[in-house]
């Protein structure tokens, strides 16, 4: 598979490769049409002094490999006559498959992201030629007929066969599961293909054996080309088995890591917040930590786009580093309200009020039904009374009630002597229609 | 409050036991510790307490010949005859866990962050024989029984229902209303409310609400 592992060969290399071969080979320089080239360029130079010639590199939608293509293109030929020229030379002790080969190693894909298409049917093509052989090694078996009869002759088809078979799984279980016309059930179609037609051959070796010892040999040798052409599902298998392994190993390493931390620090942290007063700077930082270690040990990954109780119940976290303030975030229902949204925003300002004026205890409920969302933001302070806040203090009338008027909501601020509680109501179907 | 409270601590960690034990109000009388299910057993009937603070999980349920249960569950299951109530005390996050002591008979449940005053009240209130919701316990009671959605109960004996009474009372709780302020809101007695909790206590514990036990086992309830 030289195409796919060579793939990352430099495009200096590939010039040279071919900068190497021109010279050599009589034929391709006389084939160049004297039009085809750049003028400043002599057939048979370097490629990479001509600036205008495109870089030895294989195109990604190509017949088998690209590499007749890819030298056409590079060199200003037709596609066709770099194909007669190969296969011309390659009656010359098989220079042409020399060539290509040493071609098709080096020369890179063309910049692109698809992965490499190839149109001809190379795995089947293989196969096919692996039937025929196993037609014949049957024929030569059976009726030992013809010229070319007798043991070796079929003993030639026979590894012709397996060759063959060996090959067309090969191609069709690295070369083509990349590829995007093809696929891993084309792959198991050949694999099962070309392991029907060796197993046909060993039977074959079975039955010849009693009168041929040697054919033992053979029947040995189709159980290993079978296991080879089975290989790469066996060992996608393998590695799969071990990556589940790994994983439930890590997924118990954490728990176990979870049910640890569990029982001695969330306890430690507890307890601090136990013994140092609810709202006291350690109990804060004590809950804090407490807070991080939770999402870390139990929340996973979080949701992009969080909902409304997760940001708040974030944003309380933030608050309470900040202010002397212990806020209780409790959620009910499912709510579909998005933590970007002005009742989000109004919700934030509140809390923050909350937090900055009146501390201590503070509690969060929301509520999500079908048709509306509703928060409910307590604090125990002293209190205010809203129209004795002066009008250019916006926090409440402009960031809350202003806001959630705005919106199509509703906001109320309910003082009372043993505290205020901000009520923001928003009707589902008004906004969604 | 003339006599003392008689109080079994029931956690496996003994900074937490002695925290506790040094945190908890004068009118209340510690008359024994344990740290694991069986030696809980052992203590509860022996000195037969009022209360008994439980911590959720503990370690040793399986030993204990309760299998598949949280320690405290255990506890609860083995000394179900005592006339002894359980508060239930967690740092717990699963719901499921909370709610299983609470159906094997606690009386409430408060988180162990609480200070020792909160802890002593709730102590009290569960041996007066009402019921401790946390806001939380209140929103997820009210999200486990359909209220949310507007599932209401039409008869006083159904439960898996809650009845309109009942979601005023948990909405109110779940807003971080104390039980005195809930009277005050809905302009009933204290009494009354606390019927209300009790009531919704007993459903939280006998409903087969399929609910319960799902809702507990998808989510937290710090």
């Amino acid at each position: 598979m030289p195409s796919d592992w060579m793939g990352g060969m430099t495009t200096a290399a590939a010039s040279q490769a071919s900068a190497d071969a021109a010279p050599t080979d009589a034929a391709l320089r006389d084939a160049v049409p004297s039009d085809a080239g750049p003028l400043n360029v002599v057939p048979g130079e370097p490629a990479s002094h001509g600036p205008e010639r495109p870089p030895l590199a294989r195109p990604r939608e190509c017949a088998v490999s690209g590499t007749a293509q890819g030298l056409a293109d590079h060199l200003g030929w037709r596609t066709t006559t770099v194909r007669v020229a190969l296969v011309l030379l390659s009656f010359l002790w098989g220079a042409g498959i020399l060539f290509y080969a040493w071609i098709w190693a080096f020369s890179p894909w063309r910049a692109g992201e698809s992965a490499p298409s190839r149109r001809v049917p190379v795995a089947w093509t293989l196969t096919a030629a692996a039937g025929i052989a196993a037609f014949l090694t049957l024929a030569w078996v059976y009726s030992w007929g013809g010229p070319y009869s007798g043991p070796s002759a079929w003993i030639g088809a026979y590894a012709l066969t397996t060759l063959a078979a060996v090959s067309a799984a090969l191609w069709a279980t690295f070369v083509d599961t990349v590829d995007p016309a093809r696929g891993p059930r084309h792959a198991l179609a050949v694999r099962l293909t070309v392991s029907g037609i060796l197993a046909v051959l060993f039977i074959l070796a079975l039955a010849v054996a009693p009168t041929q010892g040697f054919a033992f040999l053979l029947a040995l040798c189709s159980l290993v080309a079978i296991a080879l052409v089975n290989s790469a599902t066996l060992v996608a298998k393998w590695r799969e088995l071990s990556g589940e392994r790994i994983r439930r190993v890590r997924e118990e390493q954490r728990a176990e890591m979870a049910a640890h931390l569990h029982d001695s620090v969330l306890q430690t942290l507890a307890l601090i917040q136990n013994r140092a007063g609810a709202s006291s700077e350690v109990a804060r930082i004590a809950r804090a930590q407490e807070r991080e270690l939770r999402a870390w040990l139990y929340d996973g990954e979080a949701p992009a786009d969080s909902d409304l109780p997760t940001d708040l119940r974030d944003f309380a976290g933030a608050l309470e580093l900040d202010y002397p303030a212990r806020i209780d975030v409790v959620s009910a229902g499912s709510s579909t309200e998005r933590a970007s949204g002005e009742l989000a925003a109004a919700a934030r300002e509140a809390l923050l009020n909350a937090a900055r004026h009146a501390g201590g205890e503070v509690s969060v409920y929301i509520e999500g039904t079908p048709d509306a969302v509703d928060v409910f933001i307590r604090d125990r302070g002293t209190g205010f009374d809203l129209d004795a806040v002066p009008g250019d203090r916006l926090g409440v009338r402009e960031s809350i009630i202003g806001r959630m008027r705005r919106a199509g909501g509703s906001a109320t601020v309910r003082p009372s002597a043993t505290g205020t509680e901000v009520h923001l109501r928003f009707a589902q179907e008004g906004r969604r229609g | 409050m003339a006599e003392p409270l008689r109080v079994v601590i029931v956690d496996d960690h003994s900074i937490f036991r002695s925290g506790l034990r040094a945190d908890l109000g004068t009118d209340i009388d510690v008359v024994g510790e344990a740290a694991d299910v069986a030696s809980a057993v052992a203590v509860i009937a022996e000195t037969r307490p009022d209360v008994v603070l439980l911590d959720v999980h503990l370690p040793g349920a399986s030993d204990a010949g309760v299998a598949d249960a949280t320690g405290g569950e255990a506890v609860i299951r083995q000394s179900a005859p005592a006339s002894t109530r359980f508060l239930a005390l967690s740092v717990s996050d699963a719901a499921e866990d909370v709610v299983r002591v609470i159906r094997a008979g606690a009386r409430g449940y408060i988180t162990k962050g609480s200070s020792g005053a909160e802890v002593s009240a709730a102590a009290r209130a569960v041996a007066d024989g009402d019921a401790v919701f946390s806001p939380r316990l209140a929103g997820f009671v009210l999200d486990a029984f359909g209220a949310v959605s507007g599932e209401t109960a039409t008869g006083s004996d159904e439960l898996d229902r809650l009845s309109a009474r009942e979601q005023e009372v948990m909405r109110l709780i779940a807003r971080g209303y104390a039980y005195k302020e809930v009277a005050s809101e809905l302009f009933i007695s204290n009494k009354t409310v606390e019927t209300h909790v009790s009531a919704v206590l007993r459903k939280l514990q006998l409903s087969s609400r399929y609910e319960l036990t799902a809702w507990a086992s998808e989510r937290r309830l710090l």
